[in-house]
């Protein structure tokens, strides 16, 4: 996708976002544009740093760099930022994603039908075993820290 | 443009949202813990119904826009984790050590689980092309590379990314639901748990444990952002030089002991 593909999309899905959080959080629809625009606009800047700074790493990492930079000390814009992106429910955002995950399920279920009942077990076994040992190994590691 | 030729995907999406967050959150016991019905699921199972090929809803070309659209889309739940990390990026730090060791949990928590059941099915060489890692896209470039797509390795690692596509989210956010509610764990551990690097799935799991514990929200995400990014940034060379390795040999001590006879004897496994 190019890049004003890539806008137009984070424009509708952002568009979305604010519908879900009206709809199901119940913000002031104002808020929940400027918050939603704020998000969308980080993201950007995300991936457009990605694009240009060196060394290939993925986009999820220079998002993240961004994200996290804007809401510390050294960003001047910090509390707008938290202010506003904090009427975006991070459930609201889980729901407009879903939507999209769950529109493309069915280019796979043609395979999925036919494939063994024991794949499926051992594919639930994969995911609860990665979710499962890192909270265990999580909750020993924070109560040797003193965390929790 | 694809965005204005694939309208149709979007307006879907418009109605999944509005519907899904109508109905709201549900929660029904089950035992001593609590299946939670979160509206992210609603939008995935009625999606997923919508795509179904026999509705003639939307067409093959539509889905592969929307799966384009997905993976950009995951970012924007990135974003959101990212500006709740940075406030507190200092208390983050205090935990980084737990977070570190916890991502062996992640690496390791597939093969520990999956592999036994995986040889004891019967699935020769499938089983360590299935359990070796999550199985998203690095994955299974990983091992493409290695084995191609058309070996047993290939047809497990793309087995699995299947029914992580078609039920991944909706399980995983179930469990760490249910396994909330239960209390054993503390939400932070659950938090760092979620972040099995897979976008849908961390969001479905996350919800699900902010959703029982409301109020520690912001620290629970934060946990779960970061823990995210290291399963997504180490994830792949951690699979790659250690996981896959380790599979194999694993793959080679537990195929005499728990293989089913027939694949013993019978020359599936190499």
């Amino acid at each position: 996708m190019n890049w004003i593909e890539n806008i137009a999309v984070f424009v509708v899905a952002g568009a979305l976002a604010v519908v879900a959080a009206i709809v199901g959080f119940k913000i002031p629809v104002m808020d929940a544009v400027i918050g939603s625009a704020i998000l969308v606009v980080i993201t950007l800047i995300g991936i457009l740093v990605a694009r240009i700074m060196p060394g290939n790493l993925p986009m999820v990492f220079w998002v993240s760099i961004i994200a996290i930079l804007s809401t510390t000390s050294i960003s001047p814009f910090a509390a707008t930022v938290t202010k506003y992106t904090a009427k975006i429910d991070f459930l609201a955002i889980c729901t407009v994603v879903l939507s999209y995950a769950g529109l493309t399920v069915g280019k796979d279920l043609d395979m999925f039908k036919k494939m063994s009942w024991r794949i499926i077990v051992v594919a639930l076994a994969v995911y609860t075993g990665t979710f499962l040992c890192a909270t265990l190994v999580a909750e020993i590691m924070l109560h040797l820290e003193g965390i929790i | 443009m694809s965005l204005l030729n694939n309208w149709k995907i979007h307006l879907i999406a418009l109605v999944l949202v509005i519907i899904s967050e109508m109905i709201g959150m549900k929660k029904i016991p089950v035992g001593p813990g609590v299946l939670l019905f979160l509206p992210m699921l609603y939008a995935m199972i009625l999606g997923g119904v919508i795509s179904w090929p026999k509705m003639k809803v939307i067409t093959t070309g539509e889905m592969k826009h929307a799966t384009a659209v997905l993976s950009l889309l995951t970012l924007l739940l990135v974003t959101k984790l990212g500006v709740i990390i940075g406030p507190s990026l200092a208390k983050l730090a205090e935990a980084g050590f737990a977070l570190s060791i916890q991502e062996l949990g992640h690496f390791f928590g597939t093969v520990v689980l999956g592999l036994p059941i995986a040889i004891a099915l019967g699935l020769g060489r499938e089983s360590v092309g299935a359990t070796f890692s999550i199985d998203r896209e690095p994955n299974i470039a990983i091992i493409a590379e290695k084995y191609g797509l058309d070996s047993a390795e290939g047809r497990g690692v793309m087995a699995v990314y299947i029914c992580g596509t078609v039920f991944g989210a909706i399980w995983v956010g179930l469990i760490a639901g249910f396994l909330a509610a239960l209390q054993i764990f503390h939400p932070y551990a659950l938090a760092m748990g979620s972040g099995v690097g897979s976008g849908s799935m961390m969001a479905a799991a996350t919800g699900a444990i902010v959703a029982v514990f409301p109020d520690q929200k912001d620290e629970i995400l934060m946990y779960a952002g970061a823990s995210n990014l290291l399963t997504t940034m180490v994830g792949i060379y951690f699979c790659l030089f250690v996981s896959l390795p380790i599979t194999n040999y694993l793959y080679k001590v537990l195929t005499p002991i728990l293989a089913p006879k027939r694949v013993r004897d019978g020359g599936i496994s190499k």
